[in-house]
């Protein structure tokens, strides 16, 4: 149990470093320009992207000290430890679950809200366990009608038209 | 909002409809029955208040239906997007500012201000100096001449604005080195001119007309090339002794490859409909000044304001 | 005697209880959509007001404002999602009191404090718009600077005994903020060429994405709702709750005044500040975070605070001091009324007309609340699986009104997934959100302070409102240090006893 805390904190370490790393080398982009002052545009950033890599560091290095490289932690990944928030879903089922999303917003331009807004919910009702019958149909095109009523025609608010929609 | 749009423009025609009685003039007929004016501001913003007076008295000089659709969203670049898929037929327009050259300038669009084809200006919004009124600045040359002998305090209302510009140009006329203060708006600005952080402000007449009927603000100058109509008595930028002035435009732009049978029909309407009494009076107490630039004259107006801020823009280093 | 024969003549000479009962209710449901602000809630039915008398179009916008800072609570408690920025801290405690089977009674208190926000801030407007006009004046760019950091120093008691992690995530909710136009010189920073981002990101994605998405993400595939089957009724708090609940709600009133005098922030910080003000002051500190009732009672107070004394200074000189109020201010405009010192004179109707309609917005949001919010109590009770789907869908549909982009879809969906790795990881989000919220505020205000001062640090101390702020965020930030490893050395001792 502690060996696996100690490999999430390394990762979270690592991570914490890479973003720092990353955001530094982005802040080369920021033009110099005369109606700046003192600080400059980019004063902020390189003092952020500093600091945060002084606690990824420190980050890293502790989890190190916990015990995250050694051995001992390979049983212990390998048994399905008991988590400690019981509804933590694993990371492919919650990475599936986001795909569902990034599907809609790569679909939605080209089959147009309505059948888009209710494709998603019929796919996340199916991927969450519902029944696989003409209710869960229904539902998810009463939804769609619900929401493209709501948000097109009461609130009169654009939402992506599609090619045939 | 396409939806909100057509049932404020079915109000605007039906109140421009008893108007066109009372003027008795025949509007001119027009190849579109319904004209899309385009905006890259929200409701209730400048240019958005600017295009719904407008479409509330064109139908008394052309047949048509007007509606104002907001497309919000990356500076101004959506509805430039937006602009330039359309088809040149006259059908859709989009109300031009500053702003959308900024962001053609300053941001990699799909589209930009090169990509539509200017149609004509209507406006110029009066950009002014302004101080406190219990300062110790009477005229442009106080403030001047504060800067030359120690630290002047000068305030923008936003980075990278026509404000901005205005400002460092008068800088450089003046040949002093105040530091110049980038604001988050009009209203942040004004604070601190009136709480007596900075000397002066750059701005414009709407955002100031309740501190100025109150008697809290006193003009200094405006950038305006001619004296303001609403304040003869303010001097302009130029006539203080330093030859900057800037025009805040206010116009529309089409699509590129506008047929001419339709840029004529807007040359010739354009006049009219700044000439309309009621739209006179509504306009008057925006304080904007007519300034009506033909279609042919257009082009070159705003291919040099966009030379020009972008030259700008590279000696500052903003751009690269 | 004049003022109230107007508010006489209004009351029952023109329908002004219909135009407030509307706009409410229209707040209310906007409110409650994610990703629809209280300005874009307001700027939709800004176009129906055209034809309207003034002081009925002033009323209806100003009812939306009230309503939509209410409303943005609803969706924070029951699905964890803040309908508007300002709801963010409240998803703390109230999104913790419905897993524990309690969302009827987070209602009720969101319910009730906001009432007694908006009775608050409405005292403020009708009693003190003279002497606290003169507040929103006396900031300057230093003493906004000193109010960012008082509002991050709240950082170091929020970080859940990991003060390293705690910072991290602090440091890239600031790294989040610097995205867009430089606030000084107007260079763009971190937008890779495009225009979408010349804005910076907006802060309710960020939320959208860390909370709801995320925890929607955390759920996948558990069979129950936390709490399952709780037909619970919503309820005002009980007479001792109330007497609870005084505390947190003076806290949230005074710095919603104050937050609503001042320009910027818009209901979000002054949200933040007295939630954690709350927690400082409390008699039951350790319930915050696990369900507590004033931690709802006091972010829900102060937004509400908010909505009501942000009209002070738009009413006085004409400064909008939030998005909201700046569609408000455009109202004002369309209808030929100009706001500063002279409108009291010129056009006292409108302005009597704005504080009864207000008063009966106020009343009349605990009779549409408890009307609305059973319903709103049995959709979240509907099974999981067809709930996820639709939450999902509401958040999607939601957040496209902001910009009509897409790309703000994509920026909340991978918000999701950073706030479902920083769960996982043990990092608490919530000093990313205070940096996304503040950072902003505290770079360009420290700049423009710099940039006036000629690069003089001591412009700081000439300011006694930044010397006050700062001094208190010294004093806070040792506190909450000296608690943690206090806390931290018990832990220990316990252990080892163990």
């Amino acid at each position: 149990m502690r060996e696996q805390a100690a490999l999430k904190d390394l990762a979270g370490g690592v991570a914490v470093l890479a973003i720092a790393g990353l955001y530094y080398w982005a802040t080369g982009d920021i033009a110099e320009s005369t109606l700046s002052d003192e600080v400059g545009a980019s004063g902020l950033p390189r003092i952020l992207a500093f600091a945060l890599a002084g606690l990824g560091l420190i980050l890293t290095a502790r989890a190190v000290m916990a015990g995250a490289l050694s051995p001992a932690h390979e049983p212990a990944a390998k048994s399905p430890a008991p988590e400690t928030d019981d509804e933590t879903s694993t990371l492919p089922r919650a990475l599936g679950f986001l795909a569902f999303g990034v599907a809609y917003v790569c679909l939605v331009s080209f089959i147009g809200y309505l059948p888009a807004i209710a494709l998603l919910i019929g796919a996340v009702a199916l991927y969450e366990g519902a029944p696989r019958n003409w209710k869960t149909l229904v539902i998810a095109a009463g939804g769609a009608l619900l929401y493209w009523g709501i948000f097109v025609k009461i609130l009169g608010v654009h939402q992506p038209s599609g090619l045939f929609f | 909002m396409r939806h909100l749009a057509i049932a404020t423009a079915v109000a605007a025609s039906l109140s421009a409809w008893s108007a066109t009685h009372a003027v008795a003039q025949t509007p001119v007929d027009y190849p579109q029955k319904v004209v899309t004016l385009v905006t890259h501001s929200s409701p209730g913003g400048g240019s958005d208040v600017f295009l719904r007076e407008m479409a509330k008295h064109l139908p008394k000089y052309v047949k048509a239906t007007f509606i104002v659709e907001n497309v919000q969203g990356g500076s101004g670049a959506r509805a430039i997007s937006r602009l330039a898929a359309a088809p040149a037929d006259g059908s859709v327009f989009y109300a031009t500012t500053p702003t959308y050259i900024y962001t053609s300038l300053l941001s990699k669009v799909q589209h930009g201000y090169k990509d539509v084809e200017p149609l004509a200006n209507f406006f110029t919004d009066s950009e002014v100096i302004y101080t406190r009124a219990d300062g110790p600045f009477k005229t442009l040359k106080d403030v001047i001449d504060k800067a030359k002998s120690t630290r002047g305090r000068w305030g923008a209302a936003n980075p990278a604005s026509l404000e901005r510009q205005a400002a460092e140009q008068l800088k450089k006329a003046a040949g002093v080195s105040p530091a110049v203060v980038s604001h988050e708006g009009g209203g942040d600005l004004m604070i601190n001119v009136l709480n007596g952080t900075l000397d002066i402000g750059v701005g414009e007449i709407p955002e100031l007309r309740p501190q100025l009927e109150a008697g809290k603000i006193r003009l200094l100058a405006t950038f305006d090339p001619q004296r303001m109509e609403a304040f003869p008595a303010i001097p302009t930028v130029k006539e203080s002794g330093y030859p900057v002035a800037l025009e805040k435009f206010r116009g529309l732009a089409g699509p590129k490859g506008l047929p001419a049978e339709i840029t004529k029909i807007w040359d010739e309407t354009v006049p009219k409909v700044l000439a309309d009494p009621e739209y006179q009076k509504v306009y008057k107490t925006e304080s904007l000044v007519p300034n009506f630039i033909p279609h042919d004259k257009y082009q070159g107006f705003i291919q040099n304001f966009g030379s020009t801020t972008e030259t700008f823009l590279k000696e500052s280093g903003v751009l690269k | 005697m004049h003022s109230l024969g107007i508010a006489f003549d209004l009351l029952f000479g023109s329908p002004i209880i219909l135009y407030s009962i509307i706009g409410l209710t229209w707040g209310i449901v906007g409110g409650s959509l994610p990703g629809i602000s209280a300005s874009i809630t307001m700027a939709l039915l800004l176009p129906f007001t055209y034809g309207m008398a003034p002081v009925q179009a002033i009323v209806m916008l100003a009812c939306t404002y009230i309503g939509a800072e209410y409303g943005g609570s609803i969706p924070a408690i029951l699905i964890r999602t803040p309908g508007t920025n300002s709801a963010a801290a409240t998803v703390i405690d109230g999104y913790e009191m419905k897993r524990q089977g309690r969302a009827g009674e987070a209602l009720g208190i969101s319910l009730w404090s906001g009432v007694i926000g908006s009775l608050f801030g409405l005292l403020m407007l009708v009693v003190m718009t003279e002497p606290l006009s003169w507040v929103a004046l006396a900031f300057k760019p230093t003493s906004y600077f000193a109010l960012g950091i008082l509002g991050l120093s709240v950082i170091a008691s929020m970080t859940n005994g990991s003060l390293l992690k705690g910072l991290a995530a602090a440091v890239v909710g600031l790294m989040i903020a610097t995205v867009g136009t430089d606030p000084i010189s107007g260079v763009t920073r971190f937008t890779f060429g495009s225009p979408e981002l010349l804005g910076g990101v907006e802060p309710v994605l960020i939320m959208i994405g860390v909370f709801a998405v995320s925890e929607l993400m955390m759920q996948s595939g558990s069979k129950g709702l936390g709490g399952i089957g709780e037909q619970v009724r919503v309820r005002l708090p009980s007479l001792s709750m109330m007497n609870r609940l005084k505390r947190s709600q003076f806290i949230g009133c005074l710095l919603g005044t104050f937050e609503g005098l001042t320009p910027g922030g818009g209901g979000s910080i002054a949200a933040f500040l007295s939630y954690n003000e709350a927690r400082r002051w409390s008699k039951e500190p350790e319930k915050f975070g696990k369900g507590s009732e004033e931690g709802v009672a006091a972010p829900e107070t102060a937004n509400n605070t908010v909505a009501s004394a942000a009209l002070i200074p738009l009413l006085s000189f004409g400064i909008p001091s939030s998005n909201s109020t700046a569609v408000l201010l455009g109202g004002l405009l369309i209808h030929g009324l100009l706001p500063g010192p002279r409108l009291f004179e010129q056009n006292a109707d409108v302005v009597v007309g704005l504080y009864l309609g207000s008063f009966i917005a106020t009343l009349a949001q605990i009779l549409v609340g408890i009307l609305l919010l059973p319903f709103c109590v049995w959709l979240v009770n509907r099974p999981r699986a067809y709930l996820a789907g639709f939450i999902l869908a509401l958040i999607l549909s939601g957040i496209f009104t902001l910009n009509t982009s897409l790309f703000d879809l994509g920026i909340a969906l991978g918000m999701g997934l950073v706030g479902y790795l920083m769960r996982r990881a043990g990092y608490p989000f919530l000093p990313l959100i205070l940096g996304v919220v503040l950072g902003h505020m505290v770079e360009s205000s420290y700049r423009r302070s710099l940039l006036l001062s000629g690069g003089d640090h001591t412009i700081f101390l000439e300011d006694p409102i930044a010397v006050g702020l700062l001094i208190a965020s010294t004093i806070f930030v040792t506190l909450s240090l000296v608690r943690e490893f206090r806390d931290a050395r018990n832990a220990k001792l316990k252990d080892v006893h163990a």
